[in-house]
């Protein structure tokens, strides 16, 4: 039974220590604003080099046929 | 590949730091245990005076990060950490797998669309600029608005990728035959008769143009270069160029078979749809916003107009309008609505209102268009309803430091709709309400088919950038009698420079200003364009009229003037 009782507090304590060192790191992210450093200068220049060399289609290329469709007119 | 350091530049920052880590403690050691405590409970006050906050020199140089969050005392920094910072990252992810139908589009739409993969990943960043410097309930009451906003944007967006044939492989899937695509001021209202049968009703422009100016400012200038590029004119309303540049870059999601346009209450829009017919090549229904509104007879031809377009919407779903449908959500609208007088009864009469402007304009603005497609709006208004009648109880005011009760006119710069938040903290004006919250100042009756008709034709007619911008003299001099209603003191009066139709009463306003006495600053812009008129510029406008004309000292003179240029 005091076995069991020692185990469990050990348990209840790594808990507590992941739980505190998880809190102590947000608050570090949080803080010091490390998320949004990491957005400005890496995942926003990396997936604006991505969209900047996209193929795109031409739409100027598309006739504009203007009778294609009905007039909907009720 | 190659990563090549800038020596220089790192040895810079980090005597930097170091000289900053410096100034902390000599600051601290000058301070006293008893101040450093209370600082550290309470956070620093926020006065002018020795030893008061200084938000200003939070900001890295240029860019607008923050070389640290602020302290706002132990209670207001952990609820900002936990129930802001957290609570709204944990939700965005949570949002994602409520409303997706596979999580893993949401990540195919990213990397496909450029407005959303550089728009939304940093809006945690968007609510930091706006509920900067608030405290207490101000703080939690502001960032529930902000909360219910993203929740609607990640709707939206899941509606977008839901249904895309883009991400299917070009498949038309069920999700796709269910949504229905319409300019962004064609008000989500009009599409409740469909939404018990499955029907979606999402905006083609609102989160791919409109909300991306607001939460990063840098994605928006592609798009009016795009339609610039091919010859068209620069001196158009950028709004227009934006909407139309995401067509010209390809840009818009293809997940409807058919569109409902409208001019958008804008001559230069009518344009935006000639293009959107051409690039989406879809069956089309034009519903225009009169440009003549208050007239009878417009009135009954504006019925009339949105009665085809409800055939129009049948005969595309081959679903019929349900009256029953309307009324369940226009009932729920209409309580919104009735909240919403219910906190501006509060907010006109007492300084009690716990929401700062730039919360208070986008909330209402966005809510009122997008209308009840989610819970997200009633459960946000509940949250700050309760928040609010506490502070009313209690006698608390959320804004203490106000020297001046502001009234927002005209249409806002939507790369800076935070300067509010700014005005605040460095000279307590307090924006207490604003041009776009009041535009659908309606209900719309249910007790029968007509009379719901004849209020929908209103509150259509009411449009963004309609009633009380360019809808003719009397609804934009509607100013003097809200000024008077919210008890403001003050005007904050935007000047949209590519704006032809408010160009034109700009000298009428000045004229009206001075017959009137009331003390009035302009706030020049250029709607998402960032590179006409800069923050820094817009600051400085208001700094010229408080010191020179009000002859009032900043209460943070660190906010006074600061390079932000490359922010978002």
């Amino acid at each position: 039974m005091k076995k069991c009782k020692c185990r469990m507090a050990k348990v209840f304590f790594k808990i507590l220590k992941i739980f505190l060192i998880a809190n102590v790191a947000l608050f570090v992210v949080f803080f010091f604003d490390l998320d949004g450093k990491l957005m400005f200068n890496v995942v926003e220049p990396f997936l604006k080099k991505h969209y900047d060399n996209m193929e795109r289609k031409d739409v100027l290329q598309e006739p504009y046929d203007l009778d294609k469709f009905p007039k909907y007119k009720y | 590949m190659a990563i090549s350091f800038d020596v220089s530049k790192i040895q810079k920052k980090l005597a930097e730091k170091k000289e900053g880590v410096q100034k902390t403690v000599a600051e601290l050691k000058a301070n006293g245990f008893k101040k450093n405590m209370h600082d550290f409970w309470y956070g620093k006050p926020h006065t002018a005076e020795p030893g008061g906050r200084r938000l200003g020199e939070l900001y890295e140089d240029k860019t607008g990060l923050l070389t640290h969050r602020e302290w706002r005392g132990f209670k207001d920094t952990m609820y900002y950490m936990y129930m802001i910072w957290g609570y709204n990252y944990l939700h965005m992810v949570t949002d994602i797998l409520k409303f997706s139908n596979n999580p893993i589009d949401f990540l195919k739409g990213t990397w496909r669309y450029r407005w959303m993969g550089q728009t939304y990943l940093p809006v945690i960043h968007w609510f930091e600029r706006g509920l900067q410097g608030m405290r207490g309930e101000a703080l939690y009451a502001s960032a529930w608005h902000y909360r219910a906003m993203v929740s609607a944007s990640i709707h939206q967006i899941c509606t977008f990728f839901n249904a895309d044939t883009r991400l299917h492989g070009g498949k038309e899937n069920d999700a796709y035959k269910h949504t229905i695509f319409t300019n962004e001021t064609t008000c989500g209202t009009l599409f409740y008769p469909w939404k018990d049968a499955g029907y979606q009703y999402v905006s083609m422009e609102m989160i791919p143009y409109f909300v991306t100016c607001h939460v990063n400012s840098h994605t928006v200038l592609n798009y009016i270069d795009a339609v610039q590029s091919l010859g068209l004119p620069g001196d158009p309303c950028p709004m227009c160029q934006a909407e139309s540049g995401l067509f010209v870059l390809d840009d818009v999601p293809d997940s409807s078979p058919f569109i409902i346009t409208c001019n958008e209450a804008c001559d230069a829009s009518v344009s935006t749809h000639t293009l959107q017919d051409w690039f989406a090549d879809k069956p089309l229904f034009a519903l225009p916003i009169p440009m003549q509104f208050d007239d009878p007879l417009v009135k009954k031809h504006c019925m009339n107009e949105i009665e085809e377009m409800w055939k129009f919407v049948e005969e595309q779903t081959g679903t019929p309008f349900n009256w029953e449908s309307m009324k369940k959500y226009l009932e729920r609208q209409n309580k919104l609505q009735r909240d919403e007088w219910e906190k501006w009864e509060v907010a006109a009469k007492t300084n009690f209102y716990p929401i700062n402007g730039v919360a208070q304009a986008l909330f209402r603005i966005y809510s009122t268009q997008y209308g009840i497609q989610t819970d997200c709006w009633e459960d946000a208004s509940e949250k700050v309803k309760k928040i609010m009648y506490k502070c009313v109880e209690k006698k608390i005011n959320p804004f203490p430091q106000t020297r001046h009760r502001v009234i927002a006119w005209s249409c806002a710069p939507l790369y800076y709709s935070n300067w509010c938040t700014w005005a605040y903290n460095c000279w307590g004006l307090n924006c207490i309400i604003n041009m776009d919250s009041l535009m659908f100042d309606m209900e719309i009756r249910t007790d029968s088919y007509e009379n719901m008709l004849e209020d929908m034709a209103t509150y259509h007619m009411w449009a963004p950038m309609r009633r009380m911008a360019v809808g003719g003299m009397h609804h934009i001099f509607e100013l003097w009698d809200y000024m008077q209603r919210f008890n403001c003191d003050m005007v904050a009066m935007y000047d949209q420079l590519q704006c032809k139709g408010m160009q034109g009463v700009h000298g009428l306003f000045e004229d009206e200003f001075r017959k009137r006495n009331v003390k009035a600053f302009w706030i020049p812009h250029a709607l998402p364009d960032s590179r006409t008129v800069s923050r820094a510029e817009i600051r400085r406008q208001i700094n010229d009229y408080m010191t020179t004309v009000m002859h009032e000292e900043p209460l943070d003179p660190s906010l006074l003037d600061f390079d932000d240029s490359m922010t978002w």
